[in-house]
């Protein structure tokens, strides 16, 4: 059996490895001249910046990735040292910013803000709500119902802006409880050795290892189309075929590729749903130091910031991400729809809460990475991910734009992943 | 060189450049260090830039 995989993000070569572990053939097509899409390292002044990710994996070294990549054979380190997560709160109670200080908290206190009424009730539905998880409404709504107070909103913001790239009103509550629910499974985020490009390598040693193949610099433009089921890619203007094709560049992209007078039933619906998926956005900072700005490897929350959601230090795990003596610090904030055209007024509230956070410290900015649209941070915002299959019946969607269920960015790509290749088996 | 609308600002046309040409703060720009090679125009995800 032959499979074809458009793109060489996590995704794609996270299905080829695991699809020739089965033995497929598998033959990787990427338009970019190089491999890993969003997860990769790109060097600028001697750090390892990234294309996308924060270097982190959300459950560390035993969450879905983790166990996808030991399955495949995947030679990765994935480190989690604690704290695995701080949260940057006021120095002085009633305060709503860092401008007069602050004090951390580790990520196991969250409940400590809480009046000790809604305390009361966090234990009750900490207990409740795993029995019967609630559903219908978003997350931030649900919040609003049960433990009103601004402390909830501040936390689900920051740690849904830092591991979703949303605002918590834009969290399906479903979505949000699996996620919480997953964290007591499987643990916090952990650091990649060598960034986003240690696993992304280590994958594609593997599908070399066993014969699979990847062309860099080779865009797909055209599927090869035949009774209604697809026969294989049109690169440069060749045909390739192949007996199943799988698809890391998301729903509508993947639907922009099949030729509109192909008869595919389900096909006008199809493409009613994939319209309507909104991609996140959110911008990085990238900082560099000469001192840590954190001095630990785990995520600084900073729910009393105006737009950064949460920032790490991966120097403190992976000295090797910077050059010698330096720090690579990295804050991520999640960007609303509806502020994606004033991004540079982003930005600069990005830019006046890293001066608030880390007051007193030495740091240089440098690089200021956006992220939205075509080239997002998620291609579906989590809980609304489409699934794997597609009106054809041999064609499947794999990435972030077909993420499962409860799954932090890469970690809901590696479950999508695991879905995807249990179906196509078991055909 | 310019950038046509697609471009989001993702800054990896920058590290692809070998004359620090490109400055990048919600959307790419080029500044006078710019000699129009077009070495970075393929490393570009949603083919923004444009000779
Ligand atoms: C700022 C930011 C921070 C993030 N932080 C984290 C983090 O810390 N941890 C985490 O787990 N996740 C994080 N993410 C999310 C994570 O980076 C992405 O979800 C993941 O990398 C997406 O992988 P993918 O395989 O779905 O898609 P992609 O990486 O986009 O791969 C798709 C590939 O397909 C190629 N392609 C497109 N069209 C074609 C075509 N027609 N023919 C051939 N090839 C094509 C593209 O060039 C690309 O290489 C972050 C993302 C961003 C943007
Ligand atoms: S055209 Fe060449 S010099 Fe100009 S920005 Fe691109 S890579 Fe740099
Ligand atoms: S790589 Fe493309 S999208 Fe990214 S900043 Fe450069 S021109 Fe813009």
């Amino acid at each position: 059996m032959k499979a074809i995989i458009i793109g060489s993000g996590l995704g794609g070569l996270l299905s080829a490895a695991r699809l020739s572990k089965e033995g497929y053939e598998v033959e990787i097509f990427e338009r970019l001249p190089i491999v890993g899409g969003r997860f990769t390292n790109i060097p600028y002044k001697g750090f390892h910046l990234s294309t996308g990710a924060l270097h982190m994996i959300p459950h560390g070294p035993a969450g879905p990735l983790a166990q996808l990549l030991e399955y495949v054979d995947a030679d990765v380190e994935i480190v989690r040292r604690k704290p695995i997560a701080v949260i940057r709160v006021p120095r002085k109670k009633g305060d709503t910013d860092y401008k007069y200080g602050h004090k951390d908290l580790l990520f196991e206190n969250f409940r400590v803000p809480f009046s000790l009424w809604n305390r009361i009730k966090l234990m009750y539905y900490v207990i409740s709500t795993r029995k019967k998880p609630p559903t219908g409404q978003s997350f931030e709504q649900w919040c609003r119902d049960h433990i009103p107070q601004d402390w909830t909103y501040r936390i689900s913001d920051a740690f849904f802006g830092w591991s979703l790239s949303l605002k918590a009103a834009d969290v399906p509550v479903e979505e949000a409880f699996e996620i919480i629910e997953n964290l007591y499974r499987f643990g916090g985020p952990g650091i990649p050795i060598g960034g986003c490009k240690g696993i992304t390598d280590a994958l594609v040693d593997v599908i070399r290892s066993r014969g699979g193949t990847i062309h860099t610099s080779s865009e797909v433009t055209a599927l090869k189309m035949d009774n209604g089921k697809v026969s294989g890619v049109i690169v440069n203007e060749e045909e390739h075929d192949a007996d199943i094709v799988l698809s890391d560049i998301g729903h509508p992209a993947t639907a922009d590729l099949i030729d509109e007078k192909a008869d595919i039933e389900g096909m006008d619906d199809y493409i009613r749903k994939t319209d309507k998926i909104k991609p996140s956005a959110g911008i990085k900072i990238c900082l560099s130091s000469d001192k840590p700005l954190i001095g630990h490897g785990g995520v600084l929350l900073t729910p009393y910031a105006k737009r950064v959601n949460g920032i790490n230090e991966v120097t403190n795990i992976d000295p090797n991400l910077a050059p010698e003596g330096k720090h690579l610090t990295m804050a991520h904030q999640c960007v609303h729809w509806n502020d994606i055209d004033d991004i540079e007024k982003e930005i600069d509230l990005g830019l006046e809460d890293l001066k608030d956070i880390f007051a007193g410290k030495e740091y240089e900015v440098l690089l200021i990475q956006s992220y939205s649209n075509g080239w997002p941070v998620n291609r579906s915002p989590s809980g609304a991910d489409l699934r794997n299959r597609t009106p054809v019946p041999n064609l499947y969607i794999v990435g972030d734009g077909a993420k499962g269920k409860g799954g932090i960015e890469v970690e809901g790509i590696a479950l999508g992943v695991k879905n995807c290749i249990q179906d196509i088996l078991n055909l | 060189m310019k950038v046509n609308e697609k471009c989001v600002g993702c800054g990896q046309c920058i590290a692809f450049c070998k004359y620090e040409a490109i400055e990048v703060r919600g959307k790419a720009i080029f500044n006078s260090a710019c000699i129009a090679c077009k070495a970075c125009i393929p490393y570009c995800p949603v083919k923004a830039i444009e000779a």
